[in-house]
């Protein structure tokens, strides 16, 4: 059963430099909550790979190809000869092929996203709910007490306005 | 035949504009204005034997008349040198009709036979056909006019009676031209003759100014009034194709 | 920004927008059972009415087919273009003054495309058979037509609705999972549900803003082809005055300038009835005001290309459409439409105009007024006056079609209503991100605000 150390601080700066020193004291996953997005987050812990890229680009791609392959399919499984055009006629397929592209990258923009942030997670995480107000929230999971006593140590000086325990499950 | 050449073949097809190679038949009306006498017996003869509903004086006058062809009527000079020129409009069938291609539903398509074909029971009522038409032929049923008793006994059981929301215009007598097919068929397989189909307007034209046949066959009056050196077809500038043709004598 | 959000924290942007959800008075209520009642009485009896008897209970005639039904579908879809694609580009182009109001414009696209959807089953002749339009595997083997421009609308438009709804979900995690910490009951097992666990770590910041971003990219040129593929439903008839190739660029632009001046009114509401007024300040009506006036220079400008080609033309059709737009029965209407969306909207080079508010709400009313009235010309006129001399005629809305489009209205404001009581209609993170906490400088670069 880890216990888990946290800092509220009043502002991202010192919530930054804080996390810095706990990742160099040897704590791994950390996490900085917050109610806005930090900036120079991933100087301190670490730059994150976003696979949220490929699944835009493969959605994109298959809406493509289904978008074609729907008109063109289905003009083709019941020949439909209308105003003269042929059967497969380019500008109108390829404003179907165009529009299915879009709403497929949509979809799978919006299934990378919930795939890669691991949402929905409705279990007990470790959570503070002022850090969706005003404060900025250093967390990391601690071993032991004497574990504790030293990251606590270390939020203190870094002018953390609270530090509390909390026990809970981490992903 | 290996898989590229059939698909070759099917791409050929489908990206053939048309889609047919050759129509069945290819039925074309011939239209002597030089003939017509602005009597409007073909319009009678129409709503009797498409069973157009009678939308009443107010609706007429509201603009939602209902009739499948038309009598245009346009006036040069004034009295007394007045002079009156009369136009049967009615559905042009065009090969490259600008209503078929816009509707939504599919309820509008080019047959075999070069007619433009309507679905009643496909069509939801989007309306885009009659503006796309630049002809105006297509009409729109607003209401269920119905019939009083006993008016629906004289109702043509070869012809569908049509709801409200729904599209309709010229078939040329479609009904006709496929009891005429289906007699050819059961008498031995033969082709339809010409003269044998005549839609319900050609019938009553008293002075035949209106001819109607299949133009494949060379022989046929209607290929003899087509290539007659009177004629033109109405907005051909618009590449309709219609086949719909008119013989005017037109002073230079 | 002005220097007055600096005084503001955290706190003050939380409390204020968690209040106006939860928090409902007896004027929310009343107005919220008007909109309902007006949109009753105004919209579905009288379309019922419609249903039963057929069309003809509006005032479409042979040729005017098409008449305030498919102009008032236009409009809405037009209106939508306002809120996600304008709130798209500026976050792209990562401007600080959409922050405060995009919410609000983002769920005027969601609701401006319901009820544009609503208008097309009121539009067609026969509704309970619409579903034909959409491709589902039936028992007929029946497909639609993908050839027809109808079909472009109809896959356009349920992509966009689908992409919108998407794009103001996603952007509203953050701020569902700060309401729900503040409610409790159904309110917060509804806002657990909708925040699906959010805890607003770096790494889900850090996908929500890739996602987000991947969203924008993507519906930027998806709005642009919604409204140029509705343009091509005219366009691609042949009918003299519609068959025109500027309609894709006329529409689009008519699109983002009718709905730039809905979220002037919009937001002019908000900060009334919500207690906004420190966020949707001067700095934004002032951005608007310029944006709407460059879209209006825009519109006189294909405006006048259409009547320059017409007449340059001196085909004996586009003569005669021309000099019935100008001259002919609907002229006062035409006149009308450039008084309020050429002439007037002239008035926002004044910075004082700019920056006033009342002014600027009547303003935005009179354009989207003038754009109603230039989607019915654009119907009305061109089908009026076709080739065939004998076939012209006059269309007259009747009392059935204006009492839907009042009631369309109302059924805008009642969907609208019920939105600000669901969602957090200020968006409050990204508010936030331009405050300033007490030790430090804002984290927004200040250069989003007018230079």
């Amino acid at each position: 059963m880890t216990s888990n150390v946290i800092g509220l601080f009043h502002d991202p700066e010192s919530a930054l430099t804080a996390a810095g020193e706990l990742k160099g004291a040897g704590f791994e996953s950390l996490e900085i909550m917050s109610p806005v997005p930090i900036h120079g987050v991933e100087a301190v812990l670490g730059k994150k790979k976003s696979v949220i890229k490929n699944f835009t680009f493969m959605g994109a791609l298959i809406g493509g190809i289904s978008g074609f392959a729907l008109a063109a399919g289905t003009a083709i499984a019941w020949p439909h000869p209308v105003g003269g055009r042929p059967i497969i006629t380019m500008p109108p397929f390829l404003i179907i092929t165009y529009e299915l592209t879009i709403l497929f990258g949509i979809l799978a923009t919006v299934l990378g996203f919930i795939v890669s942030s691991r949402l929905p997670a409705f279990r007990n995480r470790v959570y503070v709910p002022e850090s969706a107000v005003d404060k900025f929230v250093v967390t990391a999971p601690c071993d032991d007490a004497e574990h504790f006593k030293r990251a606590e140590a270390i939020l203190n000086q870094a002018g953390a306005e609270q530090v509390r325990a909390m026990s809970g499950e981490e992903s | 035949m290996s898989f590229f050449s059939r698909f070759m073949d099917g791409w050929r097809k489908y990206r053939k504009p048309g889609y047919y190679e050759e129509f069945d038949y290819h039925w074309t009306m011939a239209i002597d204005l030089d003939k017509c006498t602005g009597c409007e017996a073909c319009m009678t003869a129409c709503q009797a034997e498409n069973n157009i509903p009678v939308v009443g004086e107010e609706e007429v006058a509201r603009g939602r008349e209902m009739q499948w062809i038309r009598v245009e009527r346009y006036w040069e000079g004034e009295y007394p040198n007045a002079k009156l020129n009369f136009i049967p409009m009615m559905c042009q069938h065009c090969d490259a009709a600008p209503c078929e291609t816009v509707c939504p539903v599919a309820a509008t398509y080019h047959n075999q036979d070069g007619l433009n074909a309507q679905i009643y029971n496909r069509c939801i009522g989007t309306r885009a056909c009659a503006v796309y038409c630049p002809y105006e032929v297509r009409y729109f049923n607003y209401y269920d006019h119905g019939w009083d008793s006993p008016l629906e006994q004289q109702l043509n059981p070869d012809v569908t009676v049509r709801g409200k929301g729904v599209m309709e215009k010229c078939t040329f007598c479609i009904q006709r031209i496929r009891q005429a097919k289906d007699m050819a068929k059961d008498d031995d397989r033969r082709r339809v003759q010409d003269g044998e189909v005549q839609p319900a307007c050609v019938q009553t034209c008293p002075t035949k100014a209106l001819v109607f046949g299949n133009r494949k066959d060379r022989e046929s009056e209607v290929y003899q009034s087509m290539t007659d050196p009177r004629n033109y077809r109405v907005l051909d500038e618009l590449n309709t194709d219609s086949s719909v043709f008119y013989l005017k004598k037109v002073d230079a | 920004m002005t220097t007055e959000t600096f005084k503001l924290g955290y706190n003050d942007i939380h409390d204020d927008v968690v209040r106006s959800i939860v928090k409902t008075g007896p004027k929310y209520y009343i107005a919220l059972a008007t909109a309902g009642s007006i949109t009753l009485l105004c919209f579905f009896f009288p379309w019922f009415y419609q249903l039963y008897y057929g069309i003809g209970a509006a005032g479409m005639n042979h040729p005017g087919v098409w008449g305030t039904y498919l102009a008032s579908f236009i409009f809405w879809i037009g209106l939508s273009h306002s809120g996600t694609l304008l709130s798209c580009v500026l976050h792209l182009t990562n401007s600080s003054w959409r922050k405060a109001m995009y919410r609000s414009a983002e769920a005027m696209t969601l609701f401006s495309l319901v009820v544009a959807a609503t208008y097309v089953m009121v539009h067609v002749g026969r509704p309970w058979f619409v579903h034909w339009a959409a491709p589902y595997p039936n028992q007929m083997e029946l497909w639609p037509n993908f050839r027809s421009p109808l079909m472009f609308d109809v896959m356009a438009i349920a992509t966009y609705i689908t992409g919108s709804t998407i794009f103001i979900y996603m952007g509203s995690i953050p701020d569902f999972a700060a309401v729900r910490d503040r409610t409790s009951g159904w309110r917060n097992t509804m806002y657990t549900l909708l925040s699906l666990g959010w805890r607003g770590t770096d790494k889900e910041w850090h996908r929500l803003h890739w996602a987000y971003t991947f969203l924008a990219v993507l519906i930027i040129p998806l709005a642009v082809s919604v409204h140029s593929i509705v343009s091509w439903d005219f366009a691609m008839s042949i009918v003299p005055s519609l068959h025109q190739t500027i309609f894709a660029p006329y529409f689009v632009v008519g699109a983002i300038y009718s709905g730039t001046a809905g979220i002037v009114t919009v937001m002019f509401v908000l900060r009334k009835t919500m207690g906004f007024e420190q966020y949707i300040t001067k700095v934004h009506f002032d951005n608007l005001g310029k944006l709407l006036l460059v879209l209006s220079l825009i519109w006189t400008y294909i405006n006048g290309v259409e009547l320059f080609t017409a007449w340059y033309s001196g085909t004996s059709e586009e003569y005669e459409a021309l000099g019935y737009k100008l001259f002919g029965y609907y002229a006062w209407l035409y006149w009308e439409m450039i008084l309020f969306c050429a002439v007037a909207p002239l008035l926002m080079f004044s910075t004082r105009f700019r920056t006033s508010f009342v002014p600027m709400l009547i303003l935005s009313i009179a354009i989207n007024i003038g754009m109603f009235t230039e989607r019915f010309l654009i119907i009305a006129t061109s089908l009026s006056r076709q080739y065939l001399p004998d076939a012209w005629g006059v269309y007259v809305p009747s009392l059935v079609e204006i009492s839907i489009m009042v009631g369309s209205f109302a059924l805008f404001t009642t969907l609208f209503l019920v939105f600000v009581k669901i969602f957090p209609s200020v968006s409050m993170y990204e508010v936030k991100e331009t405050m300033a906490t007490p030790k430090m400088e804002p984290l927004a670069p200040a250069s989003g605000s007018p230079a």
